[in-house]
């Protein structure tokens, strides 16, 4: 395959991996200012970009927004085998709820010859793999929440000797309004963004995307992408 | 699993709890130096550990040297206790006293000293700190 295919074969994950390098560097920017700013009004010294990215601080903003994006994506994933939304291209067709037949997801004896080799494996190996989307988001939520609760602790003690008062232990931390809060408003947003997804689809259109129903699909058309 | 995996396995996690804290032990033991080196030392060598902020305050509210009024502060020079650190700040717990340090470039200095504790959840009363 020439190197033209292959970037155009893999453009959207391309494409994201870029954006997310560019925004991640934009808020090692931005917050190490932003930071700076908080200290010089507290009469403390700035820090140098190099430390700030490697601060509780940053990492705390930066696993409290991965930890809900993968909720966001563990909890579609699973939900969309069992919840509908009549008329949305995010949905499946209402009579297909549930984890559908073999013949229909392809497995066991309907499963092809270019189909995975965990699957035509047929055994733990299917069951492992036929969930393994779902496993992955989950685990990888655990670990960023996990994560972004020793960060938040962290930056939460942080802030505590800058006011003059005492360091709290972590499980200290998951007690405290900081972290809940931390949780909460990430988790808030990314459920609102699937929910309008969700609905937006049934009645809007963005002709060639497939997250969007054909332009002239109906209204009620479960399902449909492209 | 085989006890050298064991160990690699709790050193990757190690590392990965002090990346994510910004911790590091060797800001303890330079902490602690200084907190005793403070509680030990002189007015000259408390005024020269002081923050810059917490110096201006001090000249600043005192209208005098700084080693004129640090003398009238009731400083503590007790042992060192504990310490605790996170990020670019600190905490030394002398037997009489709390400093609360902060990390600045020519190292750590006192950004507060002559602590006492008001209660849980209260931040602390200090009779030496920077505005």
């Amino acid at each position: 395959m020439s190197g033209v295919r292959w970037v155009k074969d893999n453009s959207l994950s391309l494409g994201f991996g870029v954006l997310f390098v560019v925004t991640l560097v934009g808020q090692a920017f931005s917050g190490a200012a932003a930071f700076n700013a908080d200290r010089i009004s507290e009469g403390l010294e700035q820090i140098s970009l190099l430390r700030y990215v490697t601060s509780s601080s940053f990492a705390v903003d930066m696993m409290e927004n991965w930890q809900s994006e993968y909720l966001q994506f563990f909890l579609y994933v699973f939900a969309t085998v069992w919840l509908i939304q009549r008329g949305s291209a995010e949905s499946k067709e209402p009579e297909k709820t549930g984890i559908e037949t073999d013949r229909e997801q392809k497995v066991g004896t309907y499963a092809g010859e270019d189909s995975p080799p965990s699957v035509r494996a047929d055994d733990w190996r299917t069951t492992l793999f036929s969930r393994s989307l779902g496993l992955l988001m989950g685990a990888l939520f655990l670990l960023t929440w996990a994560s972004s609760s020793v960060a938040g602790w962290a930056a939460f003690n942080n802030e505590q000797l800058g006011s003059y008062s005492d360091p709290v232990s972590w499980v200290a931390y998951l007690g405290q309004a900081d972290f809940w809060n931390r949780s909460f408003q990430n988790w808030q947003s990314e459920m609102l963004a699937v929910g309008s997804m969700a609905i937006f689809t049934v009645y809007l259109r963005q002709r060639g995307s497939p997250e969007s129903k054909p332009v002239g699909a109906p209204h009620h058309a479960t399902g449909q992408t492209g | 699993m085989p006890l050298r995996r064991q160990r690699r396995a709790l050193a990757t996690l190690g590392s990965a709890v002090l990346l994510l804290t910004g911790c590091g032990g060797l800001s303890d033991d330079e902490v602690g130096r200084l907190a005793e080196k403070f509680a030990g030392g002189d007015a000259g060598v408390r005024c020269d550990l002081l923050a810059p902020a917490t110096l201006a305050t001090l000249v600043d509210e005192e209208a005098t040297a700084c080693e004129v009024a640090i003398d009238d502060v009731p400083l503590g020079s007790g042992d060192l206790m504990s310490v605790a650190v996170w990020g670019e700040e600190a905490q030394a717990k002398l037997s009489d006293d709390t400093l609360f340090l902060t990390r600045t470039s020519a190292g750590w200095r006192v950004m507060a000293a002559a602590c006492r504790p008001q209660g849980p959840d209260q931040p602390y009363d200090c009779q030496l700190e920077g505005s």
